[in-house]
This record gives C-alpha cells, sequence and structure tokens, in this order.
C-alpha cells in the first residue's frame, strides 16, 4: 500500500509513500518557509525555519519538515504558536548573524521582528549548505563546510582556490543570500555563455529557447557546455521537467527523404569587419554593427529595448550611422551594393528616436538608395517628422576619446569643408554577403556561384540555377529586403510545384471522422477537464478545488484534471469520457484557445461530437500566469472562468462548415511580361488560365526594351514568351478585350469581359484573379522636351542604340537628366529603373561611340544589389562624368538657334556648369496607369500614388487583402523586368494555394443574418472589414458571405437587434456567461 | 437669407399657413402632403397624409406631437421612395430624427420636401387634450409668443422646455416665428434649390426682415442655457443603484422604445428570444442572490436601449410621453446624449453626411483605453 493520508492543519489529505511532509504543503499550497530546501537536492534540516509541530496524543514535538517523511495517520501543524515562535527565535538568530540580508529582512518583516535582541555579526553565509550540496550533485565537490561552532563556514579543502571547480557558478546560482564569491573558490574567471541571437551582448543558460520566434519554440541544450552531458552530473532538468521531456539521448540524424524539387533558401551573413579595421570595432566599445544596435533595440533585446552604451550604460545622446561598411568597397571585395543598408539604418534611427525622443541621429551616406514601394515617403518621414540628419560623405575611420570613450568622425560637409563632430555611440551599416555554409552547400548541390559569391540565376529565370530542380530564393541569390525575399520564395515554389503537379495531394491521406452524433434534443450532459499544464497552472491555481467546483454546476456530469490536457494520452482519456458518460459538450480550462482550440475541437470530432460543442476556460495565460502572487483569487477566478464556460456551454450548439466548390480557372488581367508569366506559371501548375490584354498584341511595355544590363536580349524573352503563352493548351489568350464587371467571390468570380470583335465569352467562370494591368511611362513636360528632336527619352535612346543608328557615331556629347517625373511633389516615389536604365545605354553608347562625353546629371544613383558593379562602377571606369543636382536645384535646360544648353550646378568645384550636349536624355519615369477602373470593379485599394496597394509590404507582398486576388508588376509599384517575372511567378504559387483545393471550408465561427428582422439598416456592412456582406436591394435586408467572413464578430457588435449574429458567440452565449459571471 | 414673408390674414396665423399649404396641394407642387391637423373629434391634432386640398385644415402650430412624424415618413419611403413629390411639414428634432433615419437607411428623401416650422414647444397629450386654460392650446401658444410671456412655459414637455434647436435645420424650407410679428406674418425661409423651386410660382411677398437672425440667436442661446443648467442639475443620475431606482416604476412595456424615432429595429433586442432562460438559470440566480425583482431585465433593458441609440438621440422626448409610469426619461437621456455625442464629437441631425460614430474608424481614437 503506497498511499498514506495525512492531516496537515486539520485538513486530509491523500499522498504516496516516500514524500516528505514539506513536499506534500507545496503540492498542495500551504506555506512553509524554508532556506536551505530546494527539490533538486537532498534535504539537509539545516536552517530550521521549516519546522512544523507533529501533534500527537496529549503531546507534540517540532522537527523540520523538509526531512519528515509521511506516514498514515500522521498529523501536524504547519501555523501553531508553537511553530511561530520557532521559526521566530530561527530568524532572529540567523539576522544577527547576517543582518543586511534581503532575504532574512523580509522574512523578519514577515514574523514581525524588529530587530534581532543578540549581538550582531557581519556575516553574509546563513550555512544553509544549499551550495556544499550543489557542488556534490554537479561532481566536483569543490566546496564543503570547515571548522566547528561560530567559526563555520563554506570553502576549498584548506581554504586554497580549488584545483578541480569547474567555475560552473552553480553554487553562486543556489545561494539563497550572496554568500559565494567565487574569486575565493577558483582561480579561474567564470566565462559566460553569450547569447547567439543577442550578438553576445548577454548572457543564456545552457538550457535556452534560441530566439522569442524560434521555430520549434522549445528549449534546446547546448551540449558544449551542459555538465551532464558532459560529466553526467547534475541532471537538474530531468528532475524538475513536470512533462518528463527531457532526453539526453538524442542525436543528430540522417534521414534520406525523396523530393522532386530543392529550394535553396540559406538566407546571408553580415559583413564581418576584419580585426584592426579603420572604425575601431571590437576595439572602441561603444561602435557597433547594425545587427548588434537592431538587438539593443528590440524589446527582447539585451537591454529590453532601452539604447544604452556598451561603456558605461548610460543613454547615448548622439548617434551616428555609417553606411557602406562592407558594400560598394572594392578594398574589400564587395563591389555590390547591399540594397538595404539605407533603409534599415533609417529604421533604426527612427526607431531609436522612438525610443528615446532626446537622441540626435546622423547618417553618414554616399548615395540614399531608397528605390522600394513607399521607400521614398520613409525617408522624407525620417527626416521631416524625426529630425534624422543625412550626411552626404563616405566616413572612412572612426576615432576615439580615452577618457569618455565618445567617437569622433571627421567628415566634408556640402561646402567641401572638414568638420568633426563627437558621438556617444556608431553604428556601422554592414552589409550582406553570402554565408559560409554556401560554399559547401553549393558544392553538395553542383550548382554555380557567381563572382560576388552569391548563387547564380538567369536574369529572365530568377530562381532557376544552374542545376536543373534545384531553386534559390532570398538573399542566397543576391542582397534584397524583405518583399523581395518573400516574393522571390513563393516564387521558387511555383517553379517548384511546376515539376510535380502531376503527383500533387498524391500521398496525402484523409482523415477519417465517425459520424456526427446528434445532440440538439438531448439535455446538456457537460464534460469538465482541468489541466494542470504542469506546474504553469497547477503551481499557483488550486486545480483540485475547481474540480470539485465544476462537479456542483448545473449539468456537469463529468469532471476531472490531468497534468498534461493537450498530450496525447489526455485526449484518449477525453475520448473515453466522452462515450463513458455520454457527453455532449466538453469544457477545458486550460492554457488559451489560441493555440490549442483546433486541437481539443479535434478530440471532440473523434469522439464523434460536433467540434463547436466545445468550449475554453483561460485559466492560464489569463490567469495563472498573471496571477502568480495571489493564488487564492487565482484559485477564485478559475472558478468564475469554469462556472462562465459551463453555462456558455449549455448554449452551444452545433456548428456546420460548409463546402464551396472551387473553379480551378484563373483570369490573369494584362498581357505584359508579367502577366504572361504569371499566365504561364499558373498553366504549368496545371489550372486554365484565362489570359486578358485591352492591347491588340500581347507584350505591354517590354515591347519598348532592347538592351539587357548582362547581355541579356528582352526582344527574344517577348518573342518567346509570346510563343509559349499562345502555344499553351491551358491558355486562352483574349487580346482587344477588357473587363467589364465582376462578381463572385474567391475560388467562385465571374467576369464579363467586351471585345471590339466580339470572339471572346460574354462571361467566364474563374477561382482567382491576377492583376498584372501595368503601368505607363511617364511623357515628360519638363526640360524642352517637346522642343527639339535632340531632346529625348532613354527608351527612345535605347531604340536607336539597338538599331545601331548611324549618328550615334557622330555625337561628341550626350548628357542625361535623372528623376524626370520621379521623386518630385507631383510623382513623390523612385521609378526604381531609370539610374540602371541611364547607365546601361550611356555604357552601351561608349562602346559605339567611346570618344563622346557622356554626363549623367543625377540626384542619387541607385544601382542596387550586383547592378553597383556591372554598371555604376563600370561607368565611371570608363569616364562617365556624373554630376549631381539638388532636389531644389534641377538642371536647366534652353534651345537657343536649335543648340542645347544645360546648366547645372557643380558641386565639387561649387560653380555653376554650363554643357552644350547634341543629344540630350531624359530618364524618364514609371508612373500608375489608370487604375481606378479596376480598382473599383474588384474592391481593391491603390495607395497614394496610385499604384495598388498589397495586402501587406513584407508578408503578404503580392496578395491583396481581399481573398483570392493577386498583383504583380508595373501594377504594383515601378520594378525591373527579372523582378516583374518573380513577382507573376510568386503569384501563380499564390493563386495555387486556392486552384489546388476541391473545396473552400467556411470557418465555424462565422456570422449570420436572421433575416426576418432585418431593418436594412446597413451598419454592419460598414463595419465588416472583409467585405463580406452585401445588401439585397429587393428585399432590403442583408446577405453574409459564407466564405469570405472571416468571424471577427465587428457586424454582431454594430446590429443593435441581435438580426446579426456569430456563431459560437451569440448574443444568448454571451450573456450566459455574464450570467454566470455576476452570480 | 430670409427674404420672403406670407402675409397674415386677419391675424389668423394658423389658417394663413393653412391657406399656403393648400395652395401648394392645389397648384400641384406637391402631390400629397404630410402635416398635423385636427381629428374631427377635435380633441387633438395628429399628422394626417392628405391629398385632397378640400379636406386640408392643417394646424401645424398645435403644441402637441402625439407621435413621431419622423417614424412617419419612414414608413412611407423605408421600402419604396416616394414616386411623387410629397412634403412633409415638421418641427426641428423630427427633421434631426429624419435625417437619423436617412444614415441607418431608414427613410429616403427623395421627392420628399421637408417644409420645417419653427417650434415654440409642445404639451403633453393629456394637457392639451384637457387643457386648463379658457383658450384652445394652439391659440393659448400662439398668444403667449405674440405677448412675449412666459405663461406657456409651465405646460411645455420638458424635452421642449431644454429643447436642443426649436429652430428647423436640413428642411427646404422653414416657416419661421422667431422674430416675426406673428399678427401680420410669417418668414418663409427658402434654403435648398428644392425649396425654391417648391415656391416657384407661389405667391408670397417679399420683404427685408433683420429681426430674424438675431431673434433665432436669441432663442438658440435661451434653449443653450437652460439646457446646461438641466444637464448639470440631472448629472448626478448615475451608477447602477441610482438608476435602479430611477427605472423602479418601470413596468416592462416597452412603449418608450415603440415611441423613440430612432428605435428603429423590426425586433428590439430586448423583445427577442436571447433572454428566455431555462427555469434553472432563474432559480440559481434566486438562490445565488437570495431574491431578485422580477421581470429580471428591465434596467438591462433601458441601458441597452440606451446604448444603440444615444448617439443618435434627438432629445425629442417621445419616449418620456410614452411613459405609462411617468418615469421622468429625459433626465437621464440627455445628459447621457451630451456626454455620448461630445465624447465622438457627433452631431446627430446637422449633417447627412457625418458618419454615425458606431462605423467609423479612427486609428487614434481612444488610444488611452487601447493598445499603444
Amino acid at each position: 500500500m503506497n498511499t498514506v493520508t495525512i492531516e496537515i492543519n486539520g485538513s486530509k489529505y491523500e499522498t504516496e509513500k516516500g514524500k516528505t511532509v514539506l513536499e506534500v504543503a507545496n503540492e498542495n499550497n500551504i506555506e512553509i518557509p524554508t532556506l536551505c530546501y530546494h527539490k533538486a537536492l537532498n534535504p539537509y534540516g539545516a536552517c530550521r525555519l521549516c519546522v512544523v509541530e507533529i501533534l500527537k496524543d496529549g503531546w507534540s514535538e517540532l522537527t523540520t519538515s523538509c526531512t519528515l517523511p509521511v506516514n498514515d495517520g500522521l498529523r501536524v501543524q504547519t501555523d501553531s504558536e508553537k511553530v511561530v515562535k520557532s521559526r521566530k527565535m530561527t530568524i532572529e538568530l540567523l539576522l544577527a548573524r547576517c543582518p543586511e540580508e534581503e532575504v532574512l529582512l523580509e522574512l523578519a518583516e514577515e514574523y514581525g521582528i524588529e530587530k534581532p535582541r543578540f549581538k550582531k555579526k557581519d556575516d553574509n553565509c546563513i550555512l544553509c549548505g544549499l551550495c556544499v550540496r550543489m557542488c556534490e550533485r554537479m561532481g566536483p565537490k569543490a566546496i564543503s563546510f570547515i571548522n566547528r561552532g561560530s567559526d563555520r563556514k563554506v570553502k576549498p579543502p584548506f581554504e586554497e582556490h580549488s584545483e578541480v571547480c569547474q567555475t560552473c557558478g552553480a553554487c553562486a546560482f543556489i545561494c539563497p543570500t550572496s554568500a559565494i564569491n567565487l574569486e575565493e573558490i577558483t582561480k579561474n574567471k567564470p566565462i559566460p555563455i553569450l547569447d547567439e541571437f543577442d550578438m553576445g551582448l548577454r548572457k543564456r543558460s545552457v538550457m535556452h529557447i534560441s530566439y522569442p520566434q524560434a521555430v520549434p519554440n522549445w528549449p534546446v541544450i547546448d551540449s558544449e557546455h551542459c555538465i551532464h552531458l558532459q560529466t553526467d552530473q547534475c541532471g537538474i532538468c530531468k528532475d524538475s521537467c513536470e512533462a518528463d521531456a527531457i532526453d539526453y539521448d538524442q542525436k543528430e540524424q540522417e534521414l534520406e527523404i525523396d523530393v522532386g524539387s530543392v529550394i535553396l533558401s540559406p538566407g546571408f551573413e553580415e559583413y564581418t569587419l576584419p580585426k584592426g579595421d579603420s572604425y575601431g570595432y571590437r576595439v572602441y566599445p561603444n561602435v557597433l554593427t547594425s545587427i548588434e544596435f537592431e538587438r539593443i533595440l528590440s524589446a527582447s533585446g539585451p537591454y529590453q529595448g532601452h539604447i544604452k552604451r556598451i561603456s558605461d550604460g548610460k543613454s547615448p545622446k548622439k548617434i551616428a550611422w555609417l553606411q557602406c561598411v562592407g558594400s560598394r568597397d572594392e578594398s574589400c571585395d564587395r563591389k555590390y551594393c547591399s540594397s538595404v543598408c539605407c533603409m534599415y539604418a533609417t529604421k533604426e534611427a527612427v526607431i531609436a528616436k522612438e525610443h528615446q525622443p532626446d537622441v540626435e541621429s546622423h547618417i553618414y551616406f554616399m548615395d540614399m538608395r531608397s528605390f522600394g514601394k513607399d521607400f521614398d515617403k520613409y525617408f522624407a518621414r525620417a527626416q521631416d517628422e524625426y529630425g534624422v540628419v543625412y550626411r552626404r560623405c563616405r566616413i572612412p575611420r572612426v576615432e576615439q576619446d580615452r577618457t569618455t570613450k565618445n567617437l569622433i568622425i571627421r567628415y566634408v560637409d556640402e561646402d567641401g569643408s572638414l568638420k568633426k563632430e563627437t558621438y556617444d555611440m556608431v553604428v556601422l551599416s554592414v552589409g550582406l554577403q553570402p554565408c559560409k555554409a554556401l560554399g559547401n552547400l553549393s558544392k553538395i548541390l553542383d550548382v554555380n556561384l557567381n563572382e560576388y559569391g552569391f548563387v547564380e540565376t538567369d536574369p529572365f529565370s530568377p530562381v532557376n540555377t544552374s542545376q536543373k530542380g534545384i531553386y534559390a530564393s532570398g538573399t542566397v541569390t543576391e542582397p534584397k529586403d524583405i518583399p523581395e525575399s518573400v516574393t522571390q520564395a513563393s516564387a521558387a515554389a511555383a517553379e517548384a510545384a511546376k515539376n510535380i503537379f502531376e503527383v500533387r495531394g498524391t500521398e496525402i491521406t484523409e482523415k477519417v471522422y465517425p459520424k456526427e452524433k446528434q445532440v440538439s434534443a438531448e439535455f446538456p450532459r457537460i464534460g469538465v477537464f482541468v489541466c494542470h499544464c504542469g506546474i504553469n497552472i497547477a503551481g499557483v491555481v488550486d486545480v483540485k478545488q475547481v474540480v470539485e467546483y465544476a462537479k456542483t454546476l448545473p449539468y456537469v456530469v463529468h469532471a476531472d484534471d490531468s497534468i498534461f490536457t493537450c498530450s496525447q494520452d489526455s485526449q484518449e482519456m477525453i475520448k473515453e469520457k466522452i462515450q463513458e458518460f455520454n457527453l455532449n459538450r466538453v469544457v477545458i480550462a486550460s492554457c488559451t484557445p489560441r493555440t490549442h482550440e483546433p486541437l481539443f475541437q479535434d478530440t471532440l470530432r473523434e469522439a464523434g461530437l460536433n467540434p463547436h460543442l466545445f468550449e475554453m476556460a483561460n485559466i492560464r495565460d489569463q490567469n495563472s500566469w498573471v496571477h502568480k502572487n495571489v493564488p487564492r483569487s487565482a484559485t477564485q477566478k478559475a472558478i468564475d472562468a469554469v462556472r462562465m464556460a459551463v453555462s456558455k456551454s449549455t448554449d452551444l450548439y452545433p456548428v456546420h462548415h460548409l463546402k464551396i466548390p472551387v473553379v480551378h480557372n484563373a483570369l490573369v488581367i494584362g498581357g505584359g511580361i508579367s502577366g504572361m508569366q504569371s499566365a504561364l506559371s499558373i498553366a504549368d501548375q496545371g489550372y486554365e488560365v484565362f489570359l486578358v490584354e485591352r492591347e491588340p498584341v500581347l507584350g505591354g511595355h517590354l515591347r519598348d526594351i532592347y538592351l539587357g544590363v548582362n547581355g541579356e536580349q528582352p526582344q527574344e524573352l517577348l518573342k518567346e514568351t509570346v510563343e509559349k503563352v499562345n502555344g499553351h493548351s491551358r491558355i486562352q489568350v483574349f487580346t482587344g478585350t477588357t473587363v467589364e464587371a465582376v462578381s463572385g467571390y474567391v475560388g467562385n468570380f465571374k467576369t464579363k469581359l467586351t471585345s471590339e470583335d466580339k470572339k471572346v465569352p460574354a462571361e467566364i467562370e474563374h477561382g482567382i484573379i491576377v492583376v498584372a494591368s501595368g503601368g505607363l511611362p511617364y511623357e515628360p513636360v519638363e526640360y524642352q522636351y517637346a522642343k527639339s528632336d535632340e531632346i529625348v527619352t532613354q527608351t527612345e535612346f535605347e531604340k536607336d542604340l539597338f538599331d545601331g543608328k548611324s549618328y550615334l557615331k557622330k555625337l561628341q556629347e550626350v548628357v542625361m537628366i535623372q528623376c524626370v517625373g520621379s521623386r518630385n511633389d507631383e510623382h513623390p516615389y523612385c521609378s526604381r529603373v531609370c539610374c540602371s536604365q541611364a547607365l546601361k545605354n550611356a555604357l552601351r553608347f561608349k562602346e559605339i561611340n567611346p570618344d563622346a562625353t557622356v554626363y549623367i546629371l543625377y540626384r542619387d544613383i541607385r544601382t542596387y544589389g550586383f547592378r553597383e558593379d556591372v554598371l555604376y562602377q563600370k561607368a565611371r571606369k570608363k569616364g562617365i562624368l556624373f554630376v549631381r543636382y539638388d532636389e531644389n536645384e534641377e538642371p536647366e535646360v534652353n534651345i537657343d538657334k536649335g543648340n542645347i544648353t544645360v546648366k547645372t550646378f557643380e558641386r565639387v568645384l561649387r560653380r555653376p556648369l554650363h554643357l552644350h550636349p547634341d543629344k540630350l536624355v531624359l530618364s524618364t519615369g514609371i508612373i500608375p496607369a489608370d487604375n481606378m477602373v479596376l480598382a473599383k470593379q474588384l474592391k481593391i485599394p491603390l495607395n497614394a500614388d496610385n499604384f495598388y496597394a498589397e495586402a501587406h509590404v513584407k508578408l503578404r507582398p503580392v496578395d491583396f487583402s481581399a481573398d483570392g486576388i493577386f498583383l504583380c508588376g508595373l501594377a504594383h509599384s515601378p520594378r525591373f523586368i527579372e523582378e516583374s517575372i518573380l513577382q507573376a511567378k510568386a503569384t501563380s504559387a499564390r493563386a495555387a494555394t486556392i486552384l489546388s483545393k476541391e473545396y473552400l471550408e467556411t470557418k465555424g465561427n462565422i456570422a449570420y443574418v436572421t433575416s426576418r428582422n432585418c431593418a436594412g439598416c446597413k451598419l454592419c456592412i460598414e463595419a465588416c472589414p472583409y467585405d463580406a456582406i452585401t445588401f439585397d436591394e429587393e428585399k432590403k435586408i442583408v446577405e453574409v458571405n459564407e466564405i469570405l467572413c472571416q468571424g471577427c464578430g465587428a457586424c454582431s457588435a454594430v446590429c443593435p437587434s441581435g438580426v446579426s449574429q456569430q456563431n459560437t458567440f451569440t448574443k444568448r452565449q454571451i450573456l450566459s456567461m455574464v450570467d454566470a459571471c455576476l452570480e | 437669407m430670409t427674404d420672403k414673408i406670407l402675409k397674415v390674414k386677419n391675424g389668423d396665423v394658423a389658417g394663413s399657413v393653412n391657406e399656403f399649404l393648400k395652395e401648394l396641394l392645389k397648384s400641384g407642387k406637391v402631390h400629397a402632403l404630410l402635416v398635423m391637423q385636427e381629428v374631427p373629434s377635435k380633441k387633438i391634432s395628429f399628422p394626417v397624409l392628405i391629398s385632397d386640398p378640400g379636406q386640408l385644415n392643417a394646424n401645424v402650430f398645435a403644441p402637441v406631437l402625439p407621435v413621431s412624424t419622423a417614424s412617419i415618413v419612414s414608413k412611407i419611403t423605408k421600402f419604396q421612395a416616394a414616386e411623387k413629390l410629397v412634403g412633409v411639414v415638421m418641427h426641428p428634432c423630427q427633421i434631426r430624427a429624419l435625417v437619423e433615419l436617412v444614415k441607418l437607411n431608414q427613410a429616403s428623401l427623395e421627392n420628399i420636401v421637408i417644409i420645417g416650422v419653427d417650434c415654440l414647444g409642445t404639451f403633453p397629450l393629456n394637457i392639451y387634450t384637457d387643457f386648463p386654460e379658457k383658450k384652445i392650446p394652439t391659440q393659448f401658444i400662439l398668444d403667449a409668443f405674440k405677448n412675449k410671456s412666459k405663461e406657456a412655459e409651465k405646460y411645455l414637455r420638458s424635452a421642449c422646455l431644454v429643447c436642443k434647436d426649436p429652430v428647423p435645420v436640413n428642411a427646404d424650407i422653414v416657416l419661421g416665428l422667431y422674430g416675426a410679428d406673428i399678427g401680420k406674418e410669417v418668414f418663409v425661409e427658402v434654403c435648398t434649390d428644392a425649396g425654391k423651386k417648391l415656391l416657384d410660382g407661389i405667391k408670397l411677398d417679399s420683404k427685408d426682415v433683420k429681426g430674424r437672425e438675431n431673434a433665432v440667436k436669441v432663442v438658440r442661446e435661451d434653449k443653450a442655457n437652460k439646457r446646461d443648467e438641466f444637464v448639470k442639475k440631472k448629472s448626478s443620475l448615475k451608477g447602477i443603484k441610482v438608476l435602479s431606482e430611477f427605472f423602479d416604476k418601470c413596468v416592462n412595456c416597452h412603449n418608450c422604445m415603440k415611441a423613440c424615432p430612432i428605435c428603429y429595429c423590426k425586433e428590439c433586442l430586448f423583445d427577442s428570444s436571447v433572454f428566455d432562460a431555462e427555469a434553472y438559470k432563474f432559480l440559481r440566480k434566486a438562490e445565488s442572490k437570495g431574491l431578485f425583482k422580477m421581470p429580471n431585465d428591465s434596467i438591462l433593458f433601458h441601458l441597452g436601449r440606451m446604448n444603440h441609440m444615444i448617439l443618435s438621440c434627438v432629445e425629442c422626448g417621445l419616449c418620456e410621453q410614452a411613459c405609462p409610469s411617468d418615469i421622468l426619461l429625459m433626465d437621464v437621456f440627455i445628459p447621457a446624449a451630451e456626454s455620448a455625442q461630445k465624447e465622438f464629437d457627433y452631431h446627430p441631425g446637422k449633417d447627412p453626411e457625418e458618419k454615425i460614430p458606431m462605423v467609423v474608424y479612427q486609428e487614434d481614437e481612444y488610444v488611452e483605453v487601447g493598445e499603444a
């Protein structure tokens, strides 16, 4: 017989033999103070604080509860007068010995001791022996008690430095006071384990979760530093884990997996500065890399988001960012631009200002490369709203003031004079470089790397590597920002899926559920299951009490608890109980529905119950975690939560999910390179595509692009793509056709088309829509464009270059002006491609006519990525002259008797420059097409510049917030051919997530309308963020589209009459909870 | 602004306005009129929808508002907009209510021309029907106005005493009393193109009227002061205990909801099955509290109704007039409307384009109670 019953403070407790009274008391939330007890270590009975009174017939005795084993019939009192008196004396004696110790002062206050009556000593060791026992458990036994009586203390043998101490620090960790001084124990200095994710800016333990968003979010053991794995000692984590989840025997495994395609996305590494660099990184403590600063800014970082200097922990008042560290720098073999640093430095400067408004942020840069969608607006806000100062100067070195550890920077200002400025902190905006592992990986996979060490891809098939079937995405192919990485990832997924689309879904076995029981006619029979969540809940909430209470509630026929309700055996137990008690409602009191509701609902389905006959009481996230210090109130709150959940559950009813068949066709609007690539990619995955183009021919603006950056042939691409599209059996092309009206919703769209030749079907049905409607070239009104034949746009010049017109050889001077119709008040965005287009054309022109002079008048050269090297640096080497002009000092163009004069201000010489080109080329930008019409038809939004606005810039870069509609190409924002192709392919992968489904299933908690009572006020329509509610003009009532409804409940909140309600949150169910809460 | 006047014949203001309205009907300017007219028994005036000018005997100045005329316009136009032009003669509070109902898609102003009337206030129904003075109520209130006497105030409904605005806003034309010598004239103010079209060809006199603007300002200020005082005086009516006592007499008839022009629901939530409960729920309540008053949801009804309509409350006071238990609902509803509408800077009835706060999303709204 292993169970015994003991009595503590008059209450009976059933427990197992072998436990101590202290353990039983702890389990039942009975407070007994301890100092020398730790559950990982053998009890010791040294501090005598845990004394309890054993009651026997007629007499009693005091003994330490940590060493007192339970036996049947044992009766103890933990708070009797005798016990309290003894504890007071113990505390008083300890306090006399260590009068300054916080832990003792707290205890003294609790027991009402003002001052010890004994002579005070000056010690901080209370001789609890935790450290000695801990060191024993760790193996070395480096310390022990020496001497006797009042000379007793903890020391290594002979009070000399220990030779066996392994400097693990466990003794200091366990010490309840602060008595351990490691320097007295060992000669070795403890070396902290630095947190890799926080860039070594803080320590971490051996058992750790790599970072807050780690997937899976589980702790791991750093085997290199784990004492158990190294020496077989310790093992405390295994003893402590309630779920018994610690497995020291896990080993690396080699797995063999059959795959049809491989996607390579190992990411990048930040540029590592060489030792002895001129910035003093690793030498001057307040010089950080941008990624280190990023961690400092993070709320989960080393300083909880407070900006502090490494040298003294003070908040910096002035921070400088130095751009292009390890980018655009031939001297360190990083000839490319890292593309992202301008924006991340701006972001860091802005966030620094947000965290600490009095900080001064200065950014030293060469060209501001804010080329992405809405990036220029952010750059403007950083200056105007946050006062970030930008200085155009590359900083070669940083000096340090030895006493203050401040940093000194010398720079040349706009006037050309040398200035000096002192900073509290300097952040190096380090560039992106290929990750180290790529070298080996590329050999294993046999894919080629380019000259910069990134994976080589073809510009016009930008996810294909040199190896068939292996695709690459993200920064492994070129430095890039998040939107481009996410887009490329989807594009790679599309390519990977093409190879294997025919076997899609063949290895999936569908789960079969038993037939659902009919319960509507039955009275509720509720089962309540309360979870301990290890000690997460049970350590605070009295779970047993909650269970006992649940049993008293109406219609509850069964209540039980389990250590982990989410564990497999608990799920089986729940299923058994559902059968045994014929339960028709299940209430689980545990963690949070956010993570666990689907799991429990599935358990109900497996037991033949509708999954919505389930209700959850959140007693962990919203209870035990936040009320740790008030266990009694937490238990009461758990009881209330369970009563509310039980009350609601009586009003639950089965909810059935509708299955709406998907039309497996796609509509692609726009027949430019984006639309064609999207159509091809969707069709290649096995779906029918309708491709609609307004113009009589396919091709869009690609028809006007003749030269490639790396010698690729855009016109070849055009020809090839048009042929593929026209010849594809699954693509129907409708040229000269426009969209007249679109109705329906994701999975089931209907579109009316109009065409002049009337050969198109009147209406087509499709499951998804891709918007690839393109952009327009800007027609310049400035710089006398219309006044002279010698003033042309880049596109016109490019055609002449391609055709090799004879006049080109006769030209003596060509001037190109950048940002024509871009980055101004009318079009306050960067057109992204014009810098590269100008350089590409200038280089070609130089090939044709090497003796001619070429001036490029620019504001910032934005040749990001490898274009920096292949265009900009090459152009400089070829002698192309770059003259920067300021936004407020645009060049002036005059024509006098047919001669062109360009006047601009030369900033280095600080005087006006008069140029007399015989050809003036305007680098005109890209403007949005008339997007309003389609935007209204599809109910999709535009941004401030009238390009379409995607659902989320980074996370959903080619989706619209409206389900089933996707976006690519110039309709999204200005971009290069290869970037348009990536987006186009990405839309096909996104489209396939819908087209590959047989059905779309409605969610359970969707809204419904009692149409009989609808007054037709339309408030719900305005409140719905998903356009899921429509108005029936004839019946004057609203209707909910069950597929589009996401179950947010906004409609039922605005509906005053209860006409619009939400399944699983009906007014009646909520009222039931409120009533129960107020009971 | 006001440049037209209607001459009063023989000192009979009501009769002269009746003739004017008759002219509108006769000339075919409007196809029908919704207007207050004495019932045959002469006990009271009620709104009638009238198309026969011969039967028109309008009493637009009758100091009584038995039902909401805004609700009637809603009833007429909700399912189908008027096909032919209908003139609706309305009190200022009812025009405000109508504007709210239009926002709520419960009425259509298509082919509706609003003829607003300056309001001198209205009496409770029983006072109007059993009027203690020697004159008939209409004559009494018009004479009091003419003589600048305050004797009518003692009979006014409390909502009218502290009226939010007794001068019509958002009407197409306004029949103006304030500032006019009503022994001789009534102002006819043209406010919209529709109003202008309505009066096109109708014979009215033109006169340069200066007194109107100032008189309107004075009466508005006077009412605003009275209302401020009222709100201040009643501001102590809050907290569940005080409110429970306040609604003690409620018999749960829901007449207030039926009389309210803003309560547009087809079936009130509080009449629906949402509040049906199993016997055990009632019994548990009794067990846990020892006792509780039945019916148990009357305070919830009033607070729930208030929560639903208070932002659009135009303070017409018809709820209070409808209460069989004489609960002085305006004591609670006017201060609540004042603070709720102020909170959202919302002005019911003022601008048909102003959206109901419930459907307006503002990112920076209530940051102090939301997430940072």
